[in-house]
């Protein structure tokens, strides 16, 4: 666990860092210098989120999970990893903008209540696809000589799931930057740190699919066992979270 | 393997990841051989307290008066108890409960909030170590040598190692 702490403080210093710099370079903006350095705060922000979700949490169990009990290739799993990151992107800013007009005062109370909806909401699709992914071990089980044509829906589901819940990461840069009079700026700089976890994401579920790739045949003449399990993980993952939430 | 993979997976999603960085910067104040007083000055990082001050600076001066500094006393350090101030006492080696937080006062320095505040521990200071660190994951306690100010007392900074999560020790020598 030693160099896993270690691993832990590498990331939170250089996220500190990151924080740093970034809110110092979106304070420095003025009209001589704003495309440069409007170009640079994406470019941080980019790295931003490409740090920050290495970090635990943004879904990446869950993708891991959800490759593990299905065969897919790499394209897969870069679909999903972006998939989750416009949702990430699209929730923070309804979240933000909504709270922040809507509500303006008590920001970060309302703040703190709409993620635990949307945590709580995040669970329940958890839960969903981790029953959804039993049943198609179950059916693929029963039709084991037919090839089943996995439909898009699971994987709307799972990243829908992953995605849904704001990060608060992205939310304080975007409220950081309305504060300022920088919304374009704010907007601009979610979707680029969005882009950033969303490679990091992908990341996890190619990991993924290494892996299971490597499990070789005789795995894969009982992959309905592993899908089996992996749904039962994700099952786990969705009521883990949700009765994080009832304690 | 992917079994132990999976679940270190699960593990680690159930854990937050930081989102507010703040700076600690403690100065000692020696009363006698067995009694000191530590003020903390806690520096919220720029863009959370950007957030916090939306609510916190009422009237719109940039500034936190008397009556906003209450208001965050009352309303977002007192949570802080609940998560022991992310700070651990421990003397000889034992963790002791961490002391009432005295004259608290929240300003505006640099674009950051500060909150001030001293406890008092009745302990030989050579006995004391401090730990800082959020379980959970959320808030990061920084740590540097260049925050602690113990007028001329030697002291370490190091790392701490807790299994999830990486702390900062202060020890006095």
């Amino acid at each position: 666990m030693e160099y896993y702490a270690k691993f832990l403080h590498w990331l939170i210093a250089l996220q500190y860092q990151l924080n740093s710099y970034i809110s110092t370079t979106i304070r420095s903006l003025n009209d001589e210098n704003s495309l440069s350095t409007s170009l640079l705060i994406l470019g941080i922000a980019f790295i931003y989120g490409l740090v920050h979700a290495i970090g635990p949490g943004h879904g990446k169990a869950l993708v891991a999970l959800y490759f593990t009990s299905n065969k897919s290739d790499y394209k897969k799993a870069f679909k999903m990893g972006y998939m989750i990151s416009i949702i990430h992107a699209i929730s923070a800013l309804i979240f933000t903008f909504g709270i922040f007009y809507i509500l303006k005062t008590m920001f970060r109370k309302n703040f703190n209540e709409f993620s635990d909806i949307a945590m709580q909401i995040s669970a329940i699709m958890i839960i969903l696809v981790g029953i959804y992914l039993i049943y198609e071990a179950y059916k693929s089980r029963k039709e084991k000589e037919k090839k089943l044509k996995k439909s898009n829906k699971s994987e709307i589901a799972v990243a829908f799931s992953a995605g849904v819940v704001p990060c608060p990461g992205v939310m304080t840069i975007v409220l950081f930057c309305i504060v300022l009079g920088q919304t374009t700026l704010g907007i601009l700089s979610a979707i680029a740190m969005s882009i950033g976890m969303g490679l990091t994401i992908s990341l996890a579920g190619i990991f993924s699919i290494a892996m299971n790739k490597k499990a070789g045949d005789t795995l894969n003449k009982k992959a309905y066992i592993l899908e089996m399990l992996g749904g039962f993980l994700v099952l786990t993952l969705g009521i883990f979270l949700f009765l994080s939430f009832h304690k | 393997m992917k079994l132990l993979l999976i679940f270190s997976l699960l593990i680690s999603s159930l854990f937050a990841h930081p989102h507010t960085f703040i700076d600690i910067h403690p100065t000692v104040k020696m009363i006698n051989n067995n009694k000191f007083i530590i003020n903390f000055k806690w520096m919220i990082d720029d863009m959370t307290s950007t957030m916090l001050m939306m609510e916190l600076d009422q009237n719109g001066d940039g500034k936190l008066n008397k009556k906003e500094s209450d208001y965050a006393k009352e309303e977002y350090f007192s949570i802080f108890k609940d998560y022991n101030y992310y700070t651990y006492i421990l003397v000889k080696g034992k963790k002791v409960k961490f002391p009432v937080a005295k004259n608290f006062k929240a300003s505006m320095q640099n674009n950051k909030i500060c909150y001030s505040f001293d406890i008092e521990l009745n302990q030989n200071i050579k006995d004391t170590v401090f730990e800082f660190g959020d379980t959970d994951f959320y808030v990061a306690m920084i740590l540097k040598k260049e925050f602690v100010d113990t007028k001329g007392l030697p002291f370490t900074v190091t790392g701490v190692d807790n299994d999830f999560y990486y702390g900062y020790k202060l020890e006095f020598k």
